[in-house]
């Protein structure tokens, strides 16, 4: 079938939503609740409330990830009420995050902070609302109408804080063992695991890789790491497990930078850099390769530092001898904005 | 106003029967219409005369009951039927009032619409607060069900129904359609997009009716005296009598049936008996806590149900202000039900309650800024305009109006 997007044909199939031809067809709409879990499969939760267009069906804004194609159909993606509407929910997000950008794990690679500078939001009405609130604090800051943050960062692998959690449900929906769920309502939301335990998972890592903002990010001691990068005396080397190379490229991107990651693996300070197949794993262990190393190149097995260059965080949580740090293609690309080597 | 003004077709006999026994209601001709509907019509000839009735549903959308059922009736397989009786609405207490007077009316017209329908099973969703209520109903229908107008072969005709009698947890958004359906089934009281609706995909994904318990009370009187009788009861566009509940400076507060179509100044007149000796009259609130702000020149306005009226009848509840009410305290206790109510689902309504909230607190404190005022037309504007479901739009409705028609403040 044929539908109208702002005054053009454009071609849709039956059983479409109208996201899905906009997309297609690489027209510009904004969404931070709709997200692709796995290749051409989106859930349609229509809560972030961004994507919203306007049809000749019905005088309301529709939500553009959920409302279905006709033959009929005119879309219109770019009028004033539009741009209003965009703008102010966009800003009752963006007021909670405001100024805190600077310090965030996340910086340059959020997804609500690129939209808000796309929208320009940049004066907002609003008072941050969420606060790590200590004991003492906690009664004059409610009264201040401050709501209460979670932070956990005591599983293996996942340092969460609902500080910056926009509560887009992408962790709830993406993961295999539903540890997420939506507690309390209204402004006290809090997107946790059931009473808020430690999170106990195999840590696949998917929820941290949907997440749009810092809420969920991998956990590590950056301080450390940075540390021994640069200490001269180490020996910093990496094993690049497969696939990573395009993983890193791709999250360089966000960021708007195109770089060889072997050049950004180099300028962090890894002396040796090395491919690191699943084959390889099987057959050398990542626990004896140091070893290995040592015996080889005549090194000290204390200066050598070991970096596995992987997504498979769930590796954190089993502790593997001599293998000192697991690293994200997200932690490459937040290593090498915190050098400004990009 | 007609010649049936005093007609009473839900409150006829509050306070005369004992509401605790089958008996008293039976001979006042109770269960009657279940008779009539078992042995001498086919469930779409019931449809029917719901249809002709003009019925439409009292939950607030105003929705034709008739046509409801003929959605739900014509899908095959299990089917269920809800008894919407969560009524969460600060000042609406119409629903209560129906089962603290006459448990029984309400299950007869369970019995039929669940019947209707082909459903086997039916539900009574009730506010969890209405303890007293859930054990008036318990008992009932024990009664009703050692009369056999409940169980296997209901009056010994082929029809079975089983009803069960579900608590909610309280919350102001489970009254809505979807929300109290994912509650029922364990799931967390949030709305669910539409479509699918109801009618196809329901209650444990089966086709489902969801009907408010007003609604269902003018089901045996329907059913009884034909939709015809019923059609020209009232307005028009919506007819019927409804229940009023009255608040505030009016002398007599409470619930009261009148036909639809009243204007509002007959409904505080002739109902609420005017108002107490000393108020003057400022503003009212129709329908409850997402209800329209009137002044005196509107109260000409007739109250039905009809989508293009000014002021929708909604809950039915009237609440009048007398010239000293605090405009600031009113719109704070609003403003917190629903900063308070909100699911917290999608982003205008979980924030923009919250802010709302935050910036009356300031408004009533006196110390409200410029960049509060913005800030106050854009949440408005968002809330009324791109929330997920109507919740939102409900929480701005008293506020605009106090900008528009109470001038609180020069936006
Ligand atoms: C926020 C919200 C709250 C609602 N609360 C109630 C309620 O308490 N009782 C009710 O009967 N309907 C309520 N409704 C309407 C229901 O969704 C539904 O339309 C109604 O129960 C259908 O019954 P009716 O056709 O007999 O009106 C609410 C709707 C919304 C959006
Ligand atoms: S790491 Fe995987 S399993 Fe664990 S919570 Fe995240 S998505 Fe779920
Ligand atoms: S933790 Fe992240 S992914 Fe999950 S709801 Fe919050 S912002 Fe969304
Ligand atoms: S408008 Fe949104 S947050 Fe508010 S009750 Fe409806 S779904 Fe929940």
């Amino acid at each position: 079938m044929e539908i109208k997007i702002n005054g053009k044909k454009y071609k849709a199939n039956e059983g479409d939503v109208i996201l899905d031809v906009c997309r297609r067809e690489g027209i510009r709409i904004p969404t931070l609740c709709n997200f692709p879990f796995e290749e051409g499969e989106f859930k349609k939760e229509t809560i972030c409330r961004l994507c919203l267009v306007e049809v000749n069906l019905t005088d309301k804004l529709v939500p553009s990830c959920a409302f279905p194609v006709c033959s009929s159909l005119e879309v219109t993606t770019e009028s004033e009420k539009i741009k209003k509407a965009r703008e102010i929910n966009m800003e009752l997000l963006w007021s909670d995050h405001a100024g805190k950008c600077v310090k965030c794990k996340k910086n340059r690679m959020c997804e609500l902070q690129s939209l808000a500078e796309e929208y320009k939001i940049d004066n907002f009405h609003f008072i941050p609302r969420k606060e790590d609130l200590t004991n003492t604090e906690e009664l004059d800051l409610l009264k201040d109408n401050k709501t209460r943050v979670v932070v956990e960062e005591e599983n293996p692998a996942i340092c969460r804080t609902t500080e910056f959690c926009i509560e887009c449900r992408r962790c709830i929906n993406v993961c295999p063992e539903r540890k997420f769920g939506f507690n309390h309502r209204a402004g006290d939301v809090i997107v946790g695991t059931p009473y808020e335990k430690v999170l106990e998972c195999s840590f696949c890592g998917e929820c941290v890789r949907v997440c749009p903002v810092a809420a969920l990010t991998d956990k590590n001691n950056f301080s450390e790491i940075t540390e021994k990068l640069d200490d001269i005396k180490k020996i910093a080397v990496a094993l690049v497990a497969e696939g990573m190379e395009e993983k890193i490229k791709k999250q360089l991107l966000i960021m708007g930078y195109q770089k060889e990651p072997r050049e950004i693996l180099k300028s962090l300070g890894f002396e040796k850099i090395f491919d690191f197949s699943e084959k390889d794993a099987q057959d050398e262990g990542l626990d004896d390769f140091k070893v290995q190393l040592s015996r080889k190149e005549k090194i000290n097995m204390e200066d050598i530092i070991l970096f596995y260059i992987s997504s498979n965080i769930s590796l954190k949580k089993e502790k593997i001898a001599n293998l000192d740090y697991i690293l994200s293609e997200r932690e490459i690309a937040r290593l090498a904005r915190d050098k400004k080597i990009i | 106003m007609n010649i049936k003004d005093n007609l009473k077709i839900i409150t006829e006999h509050w306070g005369k029967i004992n509401p605790l026994k089958i008996r008293d209601y039976i001979d006042v001709g109770g269960y009657e219409a279940i008779r009539k509907f078992i042995e001498k019509m086919k469930p779409e000839e019931a449809i029917e005369e719901i249809k002709k009735s003009g019925l439409v549903g009292r939950g607030g959308a105003g929705f034709s009951t008739g046509e409801k059922w003929e959605a739900v009736k014509k899908n095959k397989g299990e089917k269920y039927f809800i008894c919407n009786l969560d009524e969460s609405e600060p000042g609406t207490y119409k629903d209560r009032a129906i089962v603290d007077n006459n448990p029984h009316l309400l299950l007869e017209g369970i019995i039929i619409s669940a019947l209707a329908i082909d459903a086997k099973k039916a539900y009574i969703y009730i506010n969890g607060r209405y303890i007293k209520q859930r054990e008036i109903l318990e008992k009932a229908v024990l009664e009703a069900a050692s009369n056999k107008f409940i169980g296997k072969g209901i009056i010994n005709s082929h029809y079975d129904l089983e009803i069960e009698i579900f608590s909610g947890a309280g919350a102001y958004i489970c009254g809505e359609e979807t929300a109290l359906i994912n509650s029922i089934e364990g799931k967390r009281g949030e709305p669910k997009f539409r479509p699918p609706y109801p009618t196809e995909t329901g209650l444990w994904g089966k086709p489902t009716l969801v009907n408010n318990a007003e609604t269902v009370s003018n089901i045996p009187w329907i059913i009884i005296n034909g939709g015809k009788k019923y059609s020209e009861i009232g307005s028009a566009v919506s007819p019927g009598t409804k229940l009023y509940v009255l608040g505030g400076a009016v002398r007599n507060s409470g619930v009261f049936e009148g036909p639809t179509g009243m204007t509002i100044g007959a409904v505080i007149d002739k109902l609420g008996g005017g108002l107490k000796k000393g108020k003057e009259l400022w503003f009212s609130q129709i329908g409850g806590s997402s209800g329209r702000l009137v002044l005196e020149n509107e109260l000409d306005n007739s109250l039905t149900f009809n989508k293009k009226s000014e002021i929708p009848l909604g809950s039915g509840a009237v609440f009048v202000f007398d010239k000293h009410s605090d405009i600031y305290d009113f719109l704070l206790s609003i403003a917190g039900f629903f900063r308070r109510e909100s699911c917290g689902k999608c982003v205008p309504c979980r924030e923009g309650t919250f802010r709302l909230y935050e910036i009356t607190e300031r408004m009533k404190d006196g110390e409200i800024s410029e960049r509060d005022k913005e800030a106050i037309k854009d949440i408005l504007w968002t809330l009324n305009n791109t929330t997920f479901c109507p919740f939102g739009k409900f929480a701005a409705v008293a506020f605009l109006d106090a900008v528009e028609k109470l001038k609180i403040l020069d936006l």
